[in-house]
């Protein structure tokens, strides 16, 4: 179902029950094409199941997400996917048994990409990200930072990668590679012009990269704006920043 | 410039190895006798099981106990159709690729969404209910007395002549799957293995993946079952005891699950150990069964993971040493 929207991604009312549990709770936020928007709030606020519900890995109880106008919610991942659509896990979940490489390669292969031009461009984002001299160990092998580095750019594999979800990318990893993780983040939305929602804690980071940050609690959306803006929100220092 | 000539030099001493491991197995019929003719015969069949089962089990990881099954599908096709409505063999045969794969098929859609656990136990409800089925459908099947099937090749030369049949399937079974292991299907499957909802998000349709390697996995035992069918002239139900499947499982664990190579030196060690030891009956399943959890325990990469890393070990001290001087 196609729909004339302005924004990239348009989520309306979206809820999502487990049980008797509301963890997204009638919840509406848009994403304008091209903008790295932050996504925080406490533990439990909803933000890693909104990044489920929008990549289909949970199906949402009511609500609708549209993608360039066209309706998400109720599509598998494999086909949010091939909209262009990627996302990372909190805890990297790479194929552990295959390469580096190979890793990357995967998402190239499911959009027809030939192994020599998919090769070349794993090869060029791995050397960027300093991961091209451990190219041909098997990913287990990574450390929990490098995994997590190998993660945001296996999702860079994929040509037009229109939106990118970080979930918790950079929790638990060494402050060099949040340096890698960040410039590689500005650099592909500078240059190939990917939107970015950046699910994170870090509060300090989440104010270099992103120009407007989304606050969840309980499921809800309660406040938006710039950092300053929000962190003058008397609803956000009551929920997440604790006066 | 050194790495890649010692890759280079790794690769040629690979190809020397398979190339010296052809020739012993074209030529084996011209220095041993009739009997062991037929164990190899035999142990080609069991390749060609282990490792289209290694496909589903070790690359895809589905890990399905109906792969016997599926051989005695395409062994009963086969057989029936050529004894009970005159189809030439290669018919036969045919028909046997065309109705494994479509109960593989089947089978797939039914049970692939199922785990681990969940997926074994519907797969062996499937493989016990064709047993069952066999046995009991005395008039079509004749049961537990056994089906007569036409024999391929008769007269003097038949020992060797399905000895040659038996390594073409064999070595046909492992081209392809090497062929598949590296080419983008490869990827999906070894992905999903892994991790299947990253697989997903990374554009892989997982259960579409999934049926097609139960599809060829279930089509290649079918082939076998008919042509063993017509090797062997007699099938019956014992095809699909819960025996033969471990008999894969145990070859293909003990070869080296998730290779190339392990389910072909598998099946052919434990054919050869199963025919010399034959006179101690089941106690060989018990020497197998402690075979199969020392690997678990010490080495899950098996005989051939075990030997790789056995050279690997004698090239660092040779660098070592040449470090040294």
């Amino acid at each position: 179902m196609e729909k004339q929207v302005n924004s990239l991604l348009q989520i309306e009312n979206l809820a999502k029950d487990f049980g008797k549990l509301r963890a997204v709770d009638h919840l509406s936020l848009s994403l304008e094409e091209g903008e790295i928007r932050g996504l925080i709030g406490p533990n439990g606020s909803g933000k890693t199941t909104l990044i489920n519900l929008l990549t289909g890995v949970y199906k949402p109880t009511s609500g609708r997400v549209y993608f360039s106008g066209k309706r998400i919610d109720r599509l598998p991942p494999e086909s949010i996917t091939r909209e262009g659509i990627m996302r990372t896990f909190q805890v990297a979940r790479l194929f552990g048994d295959m390469t580096l490489l190979e890793n990357m390669l995967i998402p190239a292969f499911t959009q027809g990409m030939s192994k020599r031009e998919a090769s070349h461009r794993a090869k060029e984002l791995l050397d960027f990200c300093v991961l091209g001299g451990l190219s041909h160990e098997p990913a287990r092998n990574l450390s929990g930072g490098q995994g997590m580095l190998l993660q945001i750019v296996r999702g860079f594999m994929r040509q037009p990668l229109r939106l990118y979800l970080l979930d918790e990318p950079f929790a638990g990893v060494h402050p060099t590679i949040k340096d890698v993780m960040i410039e590689t983040i500005q650099k592909m939305n500078r240059e190939e012009g990917v939107t970015f929602l950046v699910v994170s804690h870090e509060l300090t980071i989440v104010r270099r990269l992103c120009s407007r940050i989304s606050v969840l609690h309980g499921g809800r959306l309660i406040s938006e704006g710039t950092m300053k803006e929000v962190a003058n929100d008397p609803r956000v220092i009551d929920s997440y920043l604790g006066g | 410039m050194e790495n890649l000539n010692d890759t280079s030099i790794s690769k040629l001493k690979g190809v020397s190895l398979l190339l010296a491991g052809s020739v012993v197995v074209c030529l084996l019929p011209f220095w041993t006798g009739q009997y062991y003719q037929q164990i190899f015969t035999i142990a080609f069949y069991y390749v060609v099981l282990a490792s289209s089962w290694n496909l589903i089990a070790g690359y895809t990881g589905q890990f399905s106990l109906a792969h016997h099954a599926f051989a005695a599908i395409g062994g009963y096709t086969s057989a029936l159709l050529v004894t009970r409505f005159g189809f030439p063999m290669w018919a036969g045969i045919l028909a046997a690729l065309s109705s494994s794969a479509l109960m593989g098929f089947i089978l797939g859609v039914l049970c692939l969404r199922m785990r681990a656990i969940y997926l074994a136990i519907a797969t062996w409800a499937f493989a016990e209910s064709v047993r069952i089925f066999i046995s009991m459908t005395y008039e079509i099947t004749r049961g537990d007395l056994g089906l007569a099937v036409p024999k391929i090749f008769l007269g003097e030369g038949r020992g060797v002549a399905c000895y040659y049949l038996f390594l073409g399937l064999a070595a046909a079974t492992v081209f392809m799957i090497s062929i598949i292991n590296r080419s983008k299907m490869g990827y999906y499957l070894r992905a999903i293995r892994d991790d299947e909802m990253a697989a997903r998000v990374m554009g892989i349709h997982a259960t579409r993946w999934k049926i097609f390697s139960f599809i060829i996995s279930s089509g290649t035992a079918g082939i076998a079952g008919a042509f063993y069918g017509h090797y062997n002239g007699l099938l019956t139900p014992v095809m699909v005891d819960f025996n033969e499947m471990a008999f894969i499982v145990i070859m293909v664990v003990i070869g080296g699950i998730r290779s190339i190579a392990g389910p072909v030196i598998g099946a052919i060690l434990i054919e050869i150990f199963t025919e010399t030891f034959r006179e101690f009956g089941e106690v060989r399943m018990v020497v197998f069964a402690l075979a199969v959890i020392a690997i678990a325990r010490l080495y899950n990469e098996g005989v051939v993971g075990t030997v790789r890393q056995f050279g690997q070990w004698i090239s660092r001290r040779k660098q070592a040493r040449k470090d040294v001087t």
